[in-house]
């Protein structure tokens, strides 16, 4: 059975639907100019002869170039990422200006046992704390002849009560 | 003998499979299916030389894939999903393509009985417009169409070429030419 459209539509208007199928059956109908067999076949002799006449060769062989290349490229990215990063770490590595040298006790012979010149900075005596420090108030002050943006309120500045002047 | 019966009957598969050599086989494909093909490309390529350039890449392929003939079960549904690939694949690089022109070539082209026929039925001009309105359907619906326009394809070919079930390209016909007559009746074309 063919997939005849024709069948498909009874309730398609019927001049509808032999346009429809008119249109359909043109291009569904359509010939070849003659000699289409001829020229495939020609062609595929031509294809053919190609194929033969390349020398054979194994898959291998034949993506070799290409994953050459790709190891090639490969290994010139890993050399600019590394000689880049190098660079970086040499630029942004603090200047030291002499290694640190470990006098040996006599019975030591290990690290753990050196004596370290470097001796611990010793705290300035007669400073507060960090925590002891006061910052004020806590309260924001307002200079009395700041400028304002236009309609901004400002709170006026606390006034001085005769309770606050007493406790004071 | 119905016409459809006709062609059918032309249309049993060759008698080749592997007891002859690959290049018999390939030979006998193309005198069995290069006419469908061709009608299969020219349903959507609307252009006769580019249909032929598609049923010729499509023999190129089968040629680079000679060794595999042997594993095709329906060699008729398998060529018709090739052909159909390349020109899906063509219409994608084109995008645009000329249409109308090789319409009425191809009606001048016509056995004199057919193109008599087709004459009183409809014109170059309508064709041209019919086939410029199935290519606003929906993909699906236009693809379902299209093929059934080939006289050589079955439903279940269909099927098998567009990798569905025979019910879903029937239905797909169905609102196919349900929503080509609804563009139809807008468009007003004269009858």
């Amino acid at each position: 059975m063919t997939a005849d459209p024709m069948h498909h539509d009874q309730n398609l208007n019927p001049s509808i639907a032999a346009t429809i199928d008119a249109a359909l059956r043109t291009v569904g109908s359509a010939t070849p100019a003659s000699g289409l067999e001829g020229r495939i076949l020609n062609r595929l002799a031509s294809e053919r002869l190609k194929i033969e006449s390349e020398p054979a060769r194994s898959p291998l062989l034949r993506w070799l170039p290409a994953r050459a290349l790709g190891l090639v490229t490969a290994c010139l990215l890993g050399f600019v990422v590394v000689a880049g990063s190098v660079t970086h770490s040499r630029r942004i590595r603090p200047q030291l200006v002499a290694p640190p040298s470990l006098v040996l006790p006599g019975q030591g012979i290990g690290a753990a046992s050196a004596v370290h010149p470097a001796a611990p900075a010793p705290v300035p005596a007669g400073q507060p704390g960090r925590s002891a420090r006061r910052s004020g108030p806590g309260r924001a002050r307002i200079a009395p002849h700041t400028r304002k943006a236009p309609g901004v309120a400002v709170p006026a500045p606390p006034t001085k009560t005769a309770s606050s002047d007493s406790q004071n | 003998m119905s016409c459809f019966e006709g062609q059918l009957a032309s249309w049993a598969p060759p008698a080749h499979p592997m007891t002859v050599s690959s290049t018999q086989t390939i030979a006998a494909l193309v005198a069995e299916y290069s006419t469908a093909l061709y009608r299969v490309a020219f349903s959507v390529t609307r252009n006769a030389a580019e249909a032929e350039d598609a049923v010729q890449e499509t023999f190129l392929r089968v040629l680079r894939h000679e060794s595999r003939l042997g594993e095709i079960r329906d060699y008729r549904v398998w060529l018709v999903r090739i052909v159909w690939n390349i020109v899906l694949d063509k219409k994608r690089r084109a995008k645009t393509r000329p249409e109308g022109e090789d319409i009425a070539d191809h009606a001048r082209a016509l056995p004199s009985s057919d193109r008599a026929a087709d004459a009183t039925a409809i014109s170059s001009q309508e064709q041209a417009r019919i086939l410029a309105l199935i290519d606003q359907l929906p993909a699906r619906e236009r693809e379902a169409i299209l093929l059934s326009a080939v006289e050589e394809l079955t439903t279940a070919e269909i099927a098998a070429a567009l990798g569905t079930t025979e019910s879903s390209i029937r239905s797909r016909i169905f609102r196919a030419r349900r929503e080509l007559a609804v563009l139809l009746e807008k468009e007003g074309i004269p009858r």
